[in-house]
């Protein structure tokens, strides 16, 4: 062992007579867990049922001859979301490389699980998410429409894949669909309320303070069950699928997180702005949308990023109304008696997939916090 | 007297602003009590007074930013809604008064997120609904006349104190105001970029700006004022030439006053 890793092991490990004691416990017990569950995931876990019922894992009971929509959206996902990373994260050598190995093993595990097929069209779909990185970061002419481009990704996602029907919706694909389609609909929804909390006018004032203080006081859950079973009562002769349902419901709660958060935007924004800005005649409208709220926002972003996991790690409870989510499908399989001893195999994969995506919109939001600090001067 | 020199003054011309018995209140505190006081077109007039004596609350009054209780204010024309007015509107008589106004900051209140020329062309564009390439052309114009035709791609950030309150002076001038209120211009500078705003200054008064400058530098005020109105405790004592004021004035408060702020 090199004197500088010794040196740092002193130093955070072995500092005081209450580190050595902790260490002295807590590493032993930790590397035999660790061993314990390396000898599991290499020797004795069955991972085949993984491949077997990745189908289902990734898209529920979305009929298979109709596969071609998922992988369109799948690709439209990636072009999304490296368009999102133009914007915040440097395209260097290690990022670069860091982002194609992780596509690659992911086309590779597809490709062994299901197809070639499944791995060409995973490192195709890679490959555009590359592709649009470099290239929105490359571009001020894309960087400015990587926003709009967003807006009609999810138009797209949804025009490909309701032919079959929403109820058919499911898999992972469910999951991030759902977290994309509401975290874009809370924005705008939640700054509206921010700003008609603090308006002039006393009557929009209460209600939004009222809207936002009641979502925030009551589970998510239970909201989402409300909309479910009140839009019947509404519109008794209309049919309104489940899902969009569920969507309205995810959408209706978190736009109240969302009006709180930009509320601390709004009020990290120095009154010398609104006054500046007032005595060069400038109307409310436009003292709101050139002046206040692109400063406000800027202050937002990294915790609307982060709202983004909440949104995700919320999903889940979709089952409540019937829908089958990622959680959901994974169940589902383990439902099978011939799968019936897979058990751990399917919840390990299930905390691996979760823990990856949230790892990295976590990492998404550090960097945007980051760089805006950096930009913001 | 001062009151005939004020009285000979404000008739020899056009009056642009006039306040008559403005009162302001801040909740039970009584800021500006009866100020009278008439501004003529052209004319530079300078506030002076100890801090907490109402002068910036007067100033930021003239431009709707404070609101006042009681008393009459016009500016160039327009009826200043009183606080009251406000309540139930008056927003299309402020807005139409402020068009007319330009204003400084002691913080000079740029937009951060703006480059200097986007600050001088935002309200160009927005208020006036100019195309942007003319507002830009008219922003480097007036970057180059305050001097920063070579910093109009930079932000606020990166400029110094001296540079942004220049950039702010050319994004009031954008809007081609009939008066200039000027409050403290100069109190958040470093010393050595108080002569750098100053100037830009002395040039708009001698291009015949109106202009309503609360400031603490008195040769300044001495140099450019047409007169100076000394306040006290939210009432105007004193109004006259700089002369009148800085060499024989005739309130002993005034006297004291300046032997305080002269005497470093």
């Amino acid at each position: 062992m090199s004197t500088a890793a010794l040196r740092w092991a002193r130093r955070n490990l072995f500092a005081k007579p209450f580190d050595v004691a902790l260490s002295l416990i807590v590493i032993p017990v930790l590397a035999w867990v660790l061993y314990v569950f390396a000898v599991w995931v290499l020797a004795e876990a069955r991972w085949e049922v993984i491949g077997g019922s990745l189908t289902v894992l990734m898209t529920g009971i979305y009929p298979a001859e109709q596969l071609w929509r998922a992988w369109v959206s799948v690709a439209a996902l990636c072009a999304m979301f490296g368009a999102g990373l133009g914007l915040s994260l440097h395209p260097g050598r290690t990022a670069l490389t860091v982002v194609a190995l992780a596509g690659a093993t992911v086309a590779a595990a597809a490709a062994a699980a299901v197809g070639a097929g499944a791995g060409t069209l995973a490192a195709g779909s890679a490959a555009l998410g590359i592709a649009a990185w470099v290239g929105v970061h490359r571009s001020a002419r894309a960087r400015r429409l990587a926003l709009p481009g967003l807006l009609v990704g999810v138009a797209a996602i949804f025009a490909v894949l309701s032919p079959p029907g929403f109820e058919l919706w499911g898999g992972l694909l469910l999951s991030v669909v759902l977290t994309i389609t509401v975290s874009i609909l809370t924005v705008p929804f939640g700054i509206l309320l921010a700003l008609g909390r603090q308006s002039r006018i006393a009557s929009l004032r209460v209600i939004c303070t009222a809207y936002i203080e009641t979502m925030r006081s009551v589970p998510l859950i239970l909201v989402v069950y409300w909309i479910w079973i009140i839009v019947p009562l509404l519109a008794p002769d209309t049919s309104i699928p489940s899902l969009l349902r569920g969507m309205a419901g995810y959408a209706l709660f978190f736009a109240a997180y969302v009006a709180e958060y930009v509320r601390s935007g709004l009020q990290a924004v120095p009154k010398g702005q609104v006054e500046a800005a007032r005595s060069l005649g400038m109307s409310s409208w436009t003292v709101n949308v050139d002046i206040v709220l692109p400063q406000a926002l800027r202050v937002v972003v990294p915790s609307l990023v982060g709202q983004i996991l909440d949104i995700f790690n919320g999903a889940t409870l979709v089952f409540i109304i019937g829908l089958t989510d990622f959680l959901r499908a994974g169940q589902m399989i383990l439902a099978d008696p011939q799968n019936s001893g897979r058990t751990y195999e399917i919840y390990v994969f299930l905390f691996a997939v979760y823990f990856a995506i949230g790892g990295a919109i976590t990492f998404a939001s550090r960097r945007l916090e980051a760089h805006l600090a950096r930009g913001s001067r | 007297m001062s009151a005939i020199q004020n009285l000979s003054d404000a008739s020899s011309r056009e009056a642009i602003v006039s306040i008559a018995r403005l009162n302001k209140s801040f909740g039970s505190f009584h800021v500006l009590k009866d100020v009278d006081l008439e501004v003529g077109r052209g004319e530079v007039l300078v506030v002076i007074g100890a801090s907490g004596s109402g002068k910036s609350t007067l100033i930021r009054c003239v431009n709707g930013l404070e609101m006042y209780q009681s008393g009459r204010l016009t500016v160039d024309g327009f009826h200043m809604p009183t606080q009251a007015d406000r309540e139930i509107g008056g927003d299309r008589e402020l807005a139409e008064i402020r068009r007319g106004l330009g204003m400084v900051f002691q913080q000079f209140n740029l937009f951060p997120h703006m480059s200097a020329t986007d600050n001088v062309a935002i309200a160009p564009i927005r208020v006036r609904g100019r195309r942007p390439d003319e507002a830009k052309a008219i922003a480097l114009r007036l970057l180059d006349r305050v001097g920063l035709r070579e910093h109009a791609h930079k932000f606020p950030g990166q400029l110094s104190g001296g540079q942004q309150q220049r950039v702010a002076i050319a994004r009031s001038l954008a809007m081609e105001p009939r008066i200039m209120l000027f409050d403290e211009p100069t109190s958040a500078l470093d010393p050595e970029m108080v002569g750098e705003v100053l100037d830009v200054m002395r040039e708009l008064a001698r291009e015949g700006m109106t202009m309503m400058i609360v400031t603490h530098e008195m040769g300044f005020a001495r140099e450019v004022a047409d007169r100076v109105v000394y306040i006290d405790q939210g009432r105007i004592l004193e109004i006259g030439t700089p002369a009148e004021i800085f060499d024989r004035p005739s309130q002993e408060r005034t006297r004291t006053f300046l032997s305080r702020v002269l005497r470093h």
